[in-house]
């Protein structure tokens, strides 16, 4: 009898794993066959669409990485009398309140929005809705303040809003200090295959395309119908993805606007993101999952990928479980089935790792890159997953128990930039 | 044809129960993911034919690692082989698949990002 049980079990485990792994060979397959779609044609044959655009660039004590950004934002190609770029000084206490402000000074189109030192550290969102009130662009785009964007990453995506279904954009982030070490190599693999492949296949498919929280924005309307960004939620990103789905737009994601960014380069920055990622995360899991499910806004493929994007967080879990069961399995009497199905658990620990691309997504994304070198690493992603499993087991421990205490104490943990891209940026 | 069919004849003794399910999960990946690239279709059919060769003989040698330990050590090894066996094959199609890749960029130009 237990062993019958443990096998139904282990069937509905593997059941999902598979179902990860079905839709993400459908991604990679899109993406090769290339089946982009002319979506914004009727809107690129007539005149480029510019509206007025605000930048948003939250940063707390970044005083190694905003100067790149800031010098950056002089450079826009964009035309200046439609632009504002709004730093917002979350309560900082090195040098990043003078930086900005010197920058100010001699750009018109900079300003910078102070936050005093009671009143910041509380978090990205709560930074972006004190700078959101001092826009006045149609379009509201958002840049971390360790990201180096292209100097027409703005026509690029603001472009996008020319489609009144469009209520926010995504670009594509790249990793700038990638050399750097194995870590950084290893997050940049990941972010290959999160947007080469995984979110361009969702463009290409009109799945549910992620914003990624920058290197993107939101029409201006909207994100004020929407009422902001969410302060208390730590995958403000996701949260705001599933609100503009659900009021009926879309997200459009621009592969050919691109940013790179600073990457952790340890592993204990690296737990530190990944934590506040999977937390949140899963907080939109609870959130959203019914209201996805039962709204008249989202087509069934919607909202099945939706469910699987909601999910994706648990699977570390979930694979963890399935070990955990499947291992007494051999000792028991199984079944032919469970034999097979095992084969398909240590695919998945290749298949869930970083923004939880499969290895032959990455690969293929590593790939249309034109990267010659960089597939070497993919085996090691294995080990990525393995420290994704106590991550996301923690972070799944703490949401329940947030939950059953009704206490929410998420703290926002914020990554620390030293600068080390700098080298990499050839003038 | 001639040359798939020798090697799946001469390769016939080194198949077991657990290259069964890795020879066709090898070549599935291999061909939907690898054969739509750039490159010339007889280097791919290379590659492929060389990895499905040292997918045998990957699984033929841990599977006699497996009966030298548990003809040594007992049956517990047994188990341990059914159990980690899917795992060690699958780093093995998912290593010679990046090396393959690798092949593959070889002369391409890289595409990278414009700043």
């Amino acid at each position: 009898m237990t062993a019958e049980i443990l096998e139904a079990l282990f069937f509905v485990l593997t059941s999902l794993m598979i179902a990860y792994l079905i839709r993400h060979y459908i991604f990679t397959i899109t993406v090769l066959r290339g089946t982009r779609k002319n979506r914004t044609a009727t809107f690129q044959q007539n005149a480029p669409h510019q509206p007025t655009v605000s930048i948003l660039v939250p940063a707390r004590n970044e005083e190694k990485v905003i100067e790149r950004i800031l010098q950056r934002m002089t450079e826009l190609t964009y035309p200046k009398d439609k632009l504002q770029v709004i730093v917002v000084d979350d309560g900082s206490t090195d040098a990043t309140p003078s930086i900005a402000q010197h920058y100010s000074n001699i750009c018109k189109h900079i300003m910078v929005v102070h936050r005093k030192q009671d009143e910041g550290g509380k978090g990205k969102p709560a930074a972006l809705n004190a700078g959101l009130k001092y826009a006045n662009g149609e379009v509201i785009l958002c840049f971390d303040a360790d990201y180096y964007p292209q100097k027409d990453i703005v026509e690029k995506l603001a472009q996008e809003f020319a489609d009144p279904k469009v209520g926010a954009v995504q670009g594509r982030v790249t990793v700038l200090n990638e050399p750097k070490n194995l870590v950084t190599r290893i997050v940049a693999l990941e972010r290959i295959g999160g947007y080469r492949v995984d979110q361009e296949a969702r463009e290409n498919l009109t799945l549910i395309t992620q914003f990624g929280g920058t290197v993107g924005g939101f029409r201006r309307s909207l994100l004020e119908a929407l009422g902001g960004w969410d302060e208390s939620m730590l995958a403000e990103d996701t949260d705001l993805t599933f609100r503009v789905y659900l009021a009926g737009y879309k997200v459009r994601y621009v592969g050919d606007a691109e940013s790179y960014e600073e990457a952790v380069d340890n592993w204990r920055a690296y737990w530190k993101q990944r934590y506040r990622w999977s937390r949140g995360h899963m907080e939109c899991f609870f959130k959203y999952t019914k209201k996805v499910l039962t709204s008249k806004n989202l087509r069934l493929r919607e909202k099945i990928d939706g469910f699987l994007l909601l999910n994706v967080y648990f699977m570390p879990i979930l694979v963890l479980f399935s070990w955990i069961i499947g291992i007494p399995m051999f000792f028991l009497k199984s079944s032919q089935l469970f034999a097979i199905l095992w084969t398909a658990v240590p695919i998945s620990l290749y298949s869930f790792v970083g923004n939880f691309a499969p290895f032959f997504e990455v690969g293929v994304g590593v790939y249309l890159d034109g990267r010659k070198r960089a597939q070497w690493l993919i085996p090691l992603l294995i080990f990525t997953f393995l420290y994704n499993i106590p991550i996301c087991t923690k972070a799944f421990i703490d949401v329940i128990l947030s939950k059953i205490s009704r206490k929410h104490k998420s703290h926002w943990e914020k990554t620390r930039h030293l600068g080390n891209g700098n080298r990499y940026i050839m003038n | 044809m001639g040359i798939i069919l020798s090697y799946t004849l001469l390769s016939l003794p080194f198949v077991n129960n657990e290259s069964s399910w890795t020879l066709p999960a090898f070549n599935f990946l291999f061909v939907s993911l690898t054969f739509p690239l750039n490159g010339a279709l007889v280097k791919k059919v290379f590659l492929l034919i060389t990895g499905d060769f040292v997918c045998l003989l990957w699984n033929y040698l841990i599977s006699l690692l497996a009966h030298t330990f548990v003809y040594s050590f007992g049956d517990i090894f047994n188990t341990l082989y059914m159990i980690f066996t899917p795992l060690l094959n699958l780093f093995m199609i998912v290593s010679f698949w990046s090396v393959s890749l690798t092949v593959l960029a070889r002369g391409r130009g890289k595409v990278g990002v414009g700043i």
